[in-house]
């Protein structure tokens, strides 16, 4: 394709370069098992639901917080919480087997003002405008809504749009207003930016966030997640039993040494009793509705959910049912009680394994029928909805929750850990194939085969799942990290992934049931990955290249360095001193905005839930949990950062093709296209040239012909080294709130979009606007043009174990790993990259022409799902940024 | 009072424009006059404790704010405005 003078290269040439002409004919996916048909109808159901908002829990939240003004601050927290719990509505559908949800509506959510009211105070008036112009629609008019799948991207009838995702009934609108005043100058938001503000450099960090080199904030926008929960102390102790607990340790610290214990103990026990409420009053629900029920199954079912939910309610769970309802409604407790991604469920075919075993071994449940739970289950985890705004929601999560099970890995005396409920698991996700729970596979060697091959069956089918994740990687990781807090080898069995990637600490938890004594693994970190949100590597490039400035917005953000930029070890070094101010400014007014929500909103449940928070009586924000060094800095747009460096470094200095200046200029110029942002094509398949095209096509050419990562080439390669050392290592000179060292995090979840639209084009060829590679260490799309076996070489050319993770994304031809014969080759090829030492790899098996027709006929594809970065999601429900990042990304039609 | 189906007792949401009738499980929407089986659902405006201010506000007790469509089955301190409908 490049033999041609670059003189005779025509546009389409210069832009197949990173990728080819999508043909005619799609190849499909192979063949998948279908859901139960109840698990089908609830499915269908979901697909038919609209992301909706309400105030119910805000409402009561903020009422019970008003009355108690003056009260101690965790106990006015508790408090407020337990009206929040008691009052919420209590919502059954139909068929469903596993109940109870976030909200009061089947995809609930709802806004936390006092985490942050700025949005709502920032939009009052076009809000509050809205809902007086409202008015009644057919629900004809919302169910032609198909562009967007569930997304309420604009206001209708009488529903508003806020945040291009959630609806929200208009007569609810005026007291979420009045909710968001109360909370001014109160909110973690508004408490945070107030001492932000006494951080030296923090006008650095305002210039830093405009011109978006950093995402986002932490303590107030996603405060917790990326976490793996703790199911263990309900599933013990029943919530009595803990809140017996909680008053025998009240009353034994009353007025002694260290009375925040005291404080603690009563909260957590208000807390629990909210949550009683909350169980019992869908006991209640479920009582009414049978009473309505004419159909005798259903009402069988109906009076059995109120009989499990009023037993849970107090007692442990006396048999597999009884534990799933019991995680599933702490699962929602917590994401209740702070706005949280990727709060993930980690190894619940161990969790589960006690109850399911004794219940099978008696014969009282069948493999179907546990199916069928599994299933139900993947539905109510795919309902969850994060309410953030649309900066996060869209931006970062693109509409996705992460709560990532894993199964595979290690026991605790380092045996295989597989076990037949996992097996179920895997097979519950290929026939009802949903984005929630995602599911990871912690691979290990000592896995049997017939595991691995039933993980392959799963991932080849197109659901994206199970990502492949290296067992002793992780473990490695985390020794590293945790040792200091005294993890040992048997404790880091039990890690397990939080959110889409985060390898997170676990602990092995000592259950009494049936007689028997097991382990069962569980969460024992706080989030994982909070901190310095994503730091976008191009963007501090150009402003290195144009010296402290951003050329998009003409602001200053740096100090200007006045070098000429005439070796390509001054480039680095100031890339690095660039980089340093960012990270460093970014943690201090972070670890303010942490000890803001700490203060303000202090986690409760997911607190009590956490080893060791009530032994030792002090929540997460007070290093009650077991391990507590997880706050990170997290990247991206690496790849396309080293492209850069790899292009300038061949082009400029070593055959001198062309000047810094030159350089600058065609960046400005955008190599003669169109920006991405004007034509609305956001990968490198679709651009449009301008007037100009051919005054800079030599140097786009020159620029793009440079050396790319995921070749296994070592001019490129060694850069990626040389930098991925030097990131890991300088994150430890950061400390957290707790003064614990930063570690390095590489994923980039939906980032690399809005990321890439606000930076010009890049000295790799990247034009302006266009989204960067995704996750880590993914090639740029199109550009690894040496297979599979190349890349990895590439990718493994630095030791995993440095960072939390890693992330490389693959797209393969359905026709590439068809049959018994391509999943062995399946198995082989993702072996061959974790025996290399990298941490995690996971594939979209798709034939790109089928997301090319999704994006041109959406409404026929609203169950179409893809991988796009830690996460599988509903192609509809994708923004164009990165479905074309998702299209253009390099498609391997072989293996080899 | 409105009459609409998000006013009866047998309403149940899926989401912020429609639902369920919980009697025999058709899909209806939010905003549609009820049927001849409506029942008014506990409500703050069903409530002898609410009053009612502007549209969408009013005040709970005469000292809490509180809007007129909010759900109030799970409020213990409800009381019927004077009869259920």
């Amino acid at each position: 394709m490049h033999s041609s003078s670059i003189e005779n290269t025509t546009t389409m040439e210069t832009l197949n370069y990173y990728g080819k002409n999508i043909s005619e004919t799609i190849e499909g996916r192979e063949a998948k098992p279908n859901p139960t048909p109840r698990a089908e109808r609830l499915r269908s159901l979901y697909l038919d639901t609209k992301s909706s908002a309400s105030v119910e829990f805000p409402y009561w939240y903020t009422r019970r917080w008003e009355e108690l003004d003056g009260e101690i601050p965790v106990i006015r927290r508790a408090e407020a919480l337990k009206s929040a719990f008691s009052h919420l509505t209590p919502v059954i559908y139909p068929e469903e087997l596993l109940v109870m949800g976030k909200a009061s509506y089947l995809r609930g959510s709802y806004p936390m003002p006092w985490l942050s009211e700025a949005y709502f105070m920032a939009t009052e008036d076009r809000m509050y405008n809205d809902a007086m112009q409202a008015g009644k629609i057919s629900a004809d008019t919302v169910t032609t809504m198909g562009q967007g799948g569930g997304n309420v991207t604009q206001s209708m009838g009488n529903v508003l749009s806020i945040a291009g995702k959630f609806g929200l009934r208009k007569e609810e609108m005026p007291v979420l207003m009045n909710i968001a005043r109360r909370w001014y100058n109160k909110s973690v938001d508004d408490i945070g930016h107030k001492y932000e503000q006494m951080v030296p450099a923090y006008k650095e960090k305002e210039a830093i966030m405009r011109s978006v080199i950093c995402m986002f904030d932490s303590g107030y926008t996603l405060p917790q997640g990326r976490e793996v929960i703790n199911y263990y102390y309900p599933l013990q102790y029943g919530i009595d039993g803990i809140i017996a607990y909680c008053h025998q340790r009240a009353a034994e610290i009353a007025g002694k040494y260290e009375m925040d214990r005291l404080y603690f103990y009563k909260a957590a026990a208000i807390t629990l009793e909210g949550i009683q409420k909350w169980i019992l009053n869908y006991a209640d629900e479920a009582r009414f509705l049978a009473g309505l029920e004419k159909d005798k199954k259903q009402q069988l079912e109906y009076a059995e959910i109120a009989n499990r939910l009023q037993w849970i309610a107090s007692k442990p769970p006396r048999n597999f049912t009884d534990a799933l309802q019991l995680i599933w409604t702490f699962h929602i407790a917590v994401l209740n009680e702070d706005a949280i991604s990727g709060l993930s469920p980690g190894r619940l075919g161990k969790v589960l394994y006690p109850f399911w075993k004794t219940d099978f071994d008696k014969g009282l449940i069948s493999r179907e029928e546990t199916l069928e739970w599994l299933e139900c289950m993947r539905v109510k985890f795919t309902e969850i909805d994060c309410f953030a705004s649309m900066g996060v929601v869209g931006g970062v999560l693109s509409g996705n929750t992460f709560n990532n099970l894993c199964v595979g890995g290690l026991d605790k005396d380092g045996k295989e850990a597989s076990n037949e409920l996992e097996m179920l698991i895997l097979e519950s996700g290929m026939r009802c194939d949903t984005p929630q729970p995602t599911l990871s596979m912690l691979y290990d060697e000592k896995l049997p085969e017939e595991f691995l091959l039933k993980g392959i069956e799963c991932t080849k089918i197109g659901t994206g799942y199970p990502a492949w994740v290296n067992n002793s990687t992780a473990i490695d990781f985390l020794l590293n990290n945790y040792g200091e807090e005294g993890m040992k080898p048997e404790e880091a069995r039990a890690w397990s992934i939080g959110g889409c990637l985060e390898t997170s600490p676990g602990s092995w938890m000592p259950l009494d049931f049936a007689g028997k004594k097991w382990l069962i693994p569980g969460g024992s970190a706080p989030a994982t990955s909070v901190g310095v949100h994503f730091i976008s590597l191009p963007k501090i490039l150009e402003i290195v290249i144009f010296n402290g400035t951003d050329p998009r917005t003409g602001q200053r953000i740096y100090p200007e360095h006045n070098r000429k930029l005439d070796s390509y070890e001054e480039i680095w070094t100031i890339f690095q001193d660039y980089f340093r101010r960012t990270v460093e400014v970014l943690t201090l007014t972070n670890n303010i905005q942490h000890d803001a929500w700490r203060k303000i909103t202090p986690s409760l449940v997911n607190s009590l839930l956490k080893p060791d928070c009530l032994s030792s009586g002090r929540d997460i924000g007070n290093q009650g949990a077991r391990y507590n060094r997880t706050f990170n800095v997290e990247i991206t747009g690496g790849v396309n950062l080293v492209n850069s460096l790899a292009s300038i470094k061949k082009n400029v200095f070593d055959e001198g093709h062309f000047s810094i200046s030159t350089l600058r200029d065609a960046i400005k110029a955008n190599f003669g296209y169109k920006s991405a942002l004007e034509t609305g094509y956001y990968s490198l398949l679709e651009q449009v040239k301008n007037e100009n095209f051919q005054s800079w096509l030599k140097i786009h050419k020159l620029c793009i012909d440079a050396p790319k990562y995921g070749n296994d080439n070592p001019y490129v390669d060694d850069i990626f080294k040389k930098w991925t050392e030097w990131f890991c290592t300088m994150c430890s000179d950061y400390k957290s709130l707790y003064n614990k060292p930063l570690y390095a995090c590489m994923i980039s979840v939906s980032t690399h979009a809005p990321m890439g639209a606000v930076t010009l084009a890049s000295p790799d060829g990247r034009l302006c606007g266009t989204t960067f590679a995704d996750g880590s260490l993914s090639a740029y799309p199109g550009s690894d043009k040496k297979g599979p076996y190349a890349l990895f070489s590439s990718a493994t050319c630095y030791d995993h174990s440095l960072a939390q993770n890693s992330q490389l994304n693959m797209k393969i031809h359905p026709s590439a790993v068809k049959g018994r014969e391509g999943s062995r080759k399946f198995l082989e090829l993702i072996r061959s990259y974790l025996r290399k030492g990298a941490f995690h790899v996971q594939f979209n098996i798709v034939d790109s022409r089928m997301l090319k027709a999704a994006q041109l006929h959406p409404e026929q594809y609203r169950g179409l799902m893809v991988r796009v970065a830690g996460f599988t999601q509903y192609w509809v429900e994708l923004g164009k940024q990165i479905q074309d990042e998702v299209i253009a990304r390099t498609e391997y039609e072989e293996l080899s | 009072m409105e009459n609409a189906h998000k006013n009866c007792r047998f309403y149940l949401p899926v989401d912020a424009f429609k639902g369920f009738c919980k009697r025999d499980k058709n899909r209806i929407n939010a905003d549609d006059s009820c049927c001849e089986n409506f029942e008014r659902a506990k409500q703050c405006q069903s409530c002898a404790y609410f009053d009612h201010l502007e549209e969408f506000s009013g005040k709970c007790m005469q000292r809490f704010f509180a809007y007129p469509d909010m759900n109030a089955l799970t409020c213990s301190d409800f009381k019927w405005l004077t009869q259920k409908n």
